[in-house]
């Protein structure tokens, strides 16, 4: 039975499906299998026609001359004399993994080899926006909005791409979701989307005896007019609450053993795969990682930042690992910061705020296993403002080619307006 | 109402007990008054007086409703009473003046919070970081709901976002406790170059922005580009990459004891011996070689001095008085206050909040701390732990000073408008008293009021300054009927009219 519906993640039954199967007349009224999640048998799923997207964004800039280092420029070492991923060749216990004979992953990030090996991870370094502010604030705002400080947008580039398709499943009641408690720019604009810190208990409190009349009310007080600018979110959070209760995230079992770390970020790359094989009709799932603002005490090789390095090559590699097994629906994942750091380390065993930076691309149809870069070199006039790794590739190419080839995007110029992508090729179907 | 079944909902209200303390002139609206909900009428009785003054202009009550809402975390009747007494601008300049206020009902609550007076070698010495942060999040709740400083602990939110320092972050969980006391409350209705100077030398901000590990060699650009974008000029005016290490090259040296100093630990101090001692300049101002200390000084004055500063500030100032979309005309009103005052942060919101800016002001969303002190105020519960509270903060996405960057948490509707739930939740959770830590006494809050409609009209009166709208209103007395009501629905409709679209805008 499990491997005829492809739905032996879910071996228990969802809470409310379990007080609801308690009672003699709801359990007759069931004809689905318990376990089922009752959406799927439910909707008409037309995802295989598309890729889900999880957008991963790195809070904070980044280091990526430390996640994927340069390590045959000479120039590297000598920016970096304390703070820099030794050699692949050199004798430092913890050393860069060689990659091209170029570049090197960090071994924090390791765990992202197989996907790498695999041909289905992508990084494309010296990446980053055409915009030169230092700002975290304005940076990520623009790259969010995928506008410039004169066309300054509100709504983000994933939100206007959710507005400009149709919906995969047309009864969807979520489209897009962020794992976090409120919605990155990058979403802003997308209907049927909400922020979810917990994906696992997005429920009502109060009597559970009145929860269904007190539901009621909700949707009597912000229906019509009455909700004013919280309608729509009202609306969508109640619908949301009960299709999140027909899905057992606390019982998920991942795909090809695949262990999530325990770290939030583990628990959100966990149930975004869980909701994606739930197959509710979610189109794109953003996830934020904080932390990489490293001015101090970086901790390149065995600190704070290799930790975080860890932290998010375990959830992704866990990720990558789950969505492998059989016919789970595919996905095109990003990963991406708002610049990356100072090339030379500053007088605290940090970085200041720098330009170019590492984007990572992962999926089935991703051209990987290589690094994607026109390096500009990081000799004193080959940075930016002889400060930086400059960016020789927009990060909008990436995307562009990204929702136009997997996500169905006939149009992009509602994406990024006024842009035109260059074609890197970073996909292979 | 009769003496129903066991569970009826008069059960738990005493007949006997007298009524609240009704101060006269509870109801201010109009609108309350012309809907006449049955049973508010005795209480209408006694606030005729303040009725007929207000009665010359249009609807002068409905303003004077919005400024309570503006300048606190809640319009409960008695404060409703007190503006009626003294009127727009009497009532402004009372909360103006906070220093005059007796914050008498906060004197026990925090006296058991004995952190918030420490040093920090004392601090240190309890070894209980988890204590101390609890202990601020704790004050900042009972403040919020029961100073009589509203617009001064309005201020202090403004302020502590402005100057955010997240307190989870490592060696910052003492020092919030300190610049709390004695830089963001000192000067929260002060003088913003007073606020910038104690800010530039508070080690939580020093420790948070590391400038504490900056020296002459390879300064630190981290508190350099925050002093200029985030706390003083904004972004994209005017400043460039050279000012910002110029910058950082000045604040070279400022610095905090490290914790083995003995009773000075964590204390800020200039040790020359890291500053550069070369000249910079700055926007282009030239400050001489050799000035020390007086570099840094300098250079907050010559941001305190620059007109990016008068407008980012009372442009951002504006926004949380009067919303996000506060007109520019009205942004052009109060940046001059700020220029021609020297930055007194009183003068500005005195302007901002002009009746005729305040009239066409939209409604804000309540942030979640917002929501949370508002719902603690209308319903008056008594607080004996904030644990809870503090989950339910969290889960809403709004924990007090735990923003992990340094722009403070969002004053915009598009941030907090996407996480309904937890508000629900929370009020779900408060009204049927499962809020563990916050006891709801109905024989209190509901006193006299026998039958729906009693009870109704005391949920308008407490939660909403009589302004409920009708539809809400009967959504949430339906959900009551039929006479007589139960507890659990009783309780069950305390926390949908928590959850209301009207509550969670002020």
């Amino acid at each position: 039975m499990h491997q005829r519906t492809g739905c032996a993640e879910y071996d228990m039954l969802s809470r409310r499906r379990f007080l609801a199967a308690s009672s003699g007349a709801a359990l007759a009224a069931a004809s689905a299998p318990a376990w089922l999640p009752r959406v799927a048998l439910a909707r008409d799923y037309r995802g295989a026609q598309r890729d889900v997207l999880i957008s991963i964004y790195l809070r904070g800039a980044s280091d990526g001359l430390s996640l994927v280092p340069p390590h045959a420029d000479a120039n590297y070492y000598s920016l970096r004399p304390t703070l820099n991923v030794p050699r692949p060749g050199s004798n430092a216990p913890s050393r860069a993994i060689d990659l091209d004979g170029f570049f090197g992953l960090a071994p924090a990030m390791a765990p992202l080899l197989p996907a790498y090996q695999d041909g289905n991870l992508l990084i494309v370094h010296a990446c980053g926006s055409t915009d030169t502010t230092r700002s975290h604030f304005e940076a990520q705002r623009l790259m969010e909005t995928a506008s410039s400080t004169a066309t300054a947008s509100t709504t983000g580039w994933l939100g206007r791409h959710i507005q400009s398709v149709q919906p995969m499943d047309p009864g969807a009641l979520l489209r897009a979701v962020a794992i976090d408690s409120a919605l990155p720019q990058t979403l802003i604009g997308a209907p049927r989307t909400l922020p979810i810190p917990d994906l696992d208990a997005f429920g009502l409190s109060g009597y559970s005896q009145s929860s269904d009349q007190r539901e009621a009310v909700l949707r009597q007080l912000y229906g019509g007019s009455g909700g004013g600018r919280l309608a729509a979110v009202a609306s969508d959070t109640l619908s949301t609450i009960d299709l999140l209760d027909t899905i057992n995230f606390a019982g998920y079992v991942p795909g090809n053993a695949a262990v999530y770390p325990g770290s939030s970020f583990g628990v959100a790359m966990r149930s975004a795969a869980a909701l994606i094989k739930a197959r509710v009709g979610v189109e794109a799932i953003a996830i934020d990682v904080e932390g990489w603002d490293t001015h101090s005490n970086q901790g390149t090789t065995g600190g704070f930042l290799a930790s975080l390095m860890t932290t998010l090559a375990q959830g992704l590699a866990a990720f990558y690992t789950d969505m492998g097994a059989g016919a789970a629906p595919s996905y095109t994942l990003v990963c991406m910061s708002e610049f990356g750091r100072r090339a030379a380390e500053n007088g605290s065993a940090g970085t200041d705020h720098g330009r170019g930076n590492a984007m990572f691309v992962m999926g089935g149809c991703v051209r990987g296993g290589r690094v994607l870069a026109d390096w500009p070199g990081l000799a004193p006039e080959q940075l930016y403002e002889r400060l930086d790794l400059d960016v020789t590739i927009d990060y909008r190419d990436i995307l562009a080619e990204i929702l136009s080839t997997r996500l169905g995007n006939q149009n992009l110029q509602s994406v990024f307006p006024g842009f035109t992508p260059t074609t890197r090729s970073i996909l292979s179907c | 109402m009769t003496d129903a079944a066991n569970d009826s909902a008069s059960a738990l209200l005493d007949p006997g007990a007298s009524p609240r303390r009704e101060a006269p002139g509870v109801r201010l609206s109009r609108r309350a008054w012309l809907r006449g909900f049955a049973g508010a009428g005795a209480a209408h009785a006694a606030c005729g007086a303040a009725h007929a003054t207000a009665s010359a202009d249009p609807d002068p009550s409905s303003l004077l409703l919005k400024l309570v809402r503006r300048v606190t975390y809640h319009p409960t009747p008695e404060e409703l009473a007190l503006a009626a007494q003294l009127g727009y601008d009497g009532y402004l300049e009372r909360q103006l003046n906070h220093l005059a206020l007796s914050d008498a009902a906060l004197t026990a609550p925090l006296a058991r919070l004995t952190t918030l007076g420490m040093t920090y070698a004392q601090l240190l010495a309890i070894n209980n970081s988890g204590q101390v942060r609890n202990e601020l999040t704790e004050a900042l709740i009972l403040r919020a709901q029961l100073s009589s400083r509203q617009l001064f602990e309005r201020m202090v939110e403004f302020w502590t976002d402005h100057f955010s320092v997240d307190f989870t972050s490592g060696d910052c969980s003492l020092h919030k406790t300190i610049d709390d006391r004695d830089v963001i409350r000192p000067h929260a209705l002060g003088t913003f170059p007073a606020l910038l100077q104690a800010s530039t030398r508070s080690p939580a901000m020093l420790v948070f922005l590391d400038n504490v590990s900056s020296n002459r060699i390879r300064p630190n650009e981290n508190y350099a580009r925050e002093l200029l974008e985030l706390h003083t000029m904004g972004v994209n005016s005017g400043y460039t990459q050279t000012d910002v290490q110029e910058v950082a090259r000045c604040f070279t040296g400022w610095r905090v004891r490290p914790d083995s100093s003995g009773p000075t630990a964590g204390q800020f101090y200039f040790d020359a011996a890291a500053h550069d001692e070369g000249q910079k300049v700055v926007l282009g101002n030239v400050i001489p070689a050799n000035g020390g200390m007086a570099d840094g000084v300098r250079v907050a004055q010559i941001l305190a001095e620059h007109p990016a500063t008068a407008a980012f500030i009372a442009g951002k100032l504006t926004r949380w008085l009067l919303g996000e979309h506060a007109s520019a005309s009205v942004v052009r009103d109060v940046a001059p206050v700020y220029t021609s005052t020297s930055g007194d942060i009183k003068a500005m919101v005195r302007r901002a909040l002009r009746p005729e800016h305040l009239h066409d002001a939209s409604p804000k969303l309540k942030r979640p701390f917002h929501l949370c002190a508002s719902a603690l105020r209308a319903v008056g519960g008594v607080i004996t732990s904030t644990s809870r509270l503090r989950t339910e903060l969290r889960l809403a996405g709004h924990s007090p000073y735990s923003w992990k960057t340094p722009d403070g948490y969002p004053d915009t509707f598009e941030h907090w408008s996407g996480l309904v739930q937890p508000r629900w939740n929370f009020a779900a959770t408060l009204g049927n008293q499962s809020l563990t830590g916050v006891t709801l006494d109905f024989s209190v809050f509901f006193a006299g009021a026998a039958g729906v409609d009693a009870m109704m009209a005391r949920l308008n009166e407490r939660l909403f300054g009589g302004e409920m709208s009708p539809d809400e209103f009967e959504h949430v007395r339906q959900y009551m009927l039929p006479e007589p009501t139960t507890t659990s629905k009783l309780r069950d409709a305390v926390g949908l009219a928590l959850s209301t679209p009207s509550f969670q805008w002020f």
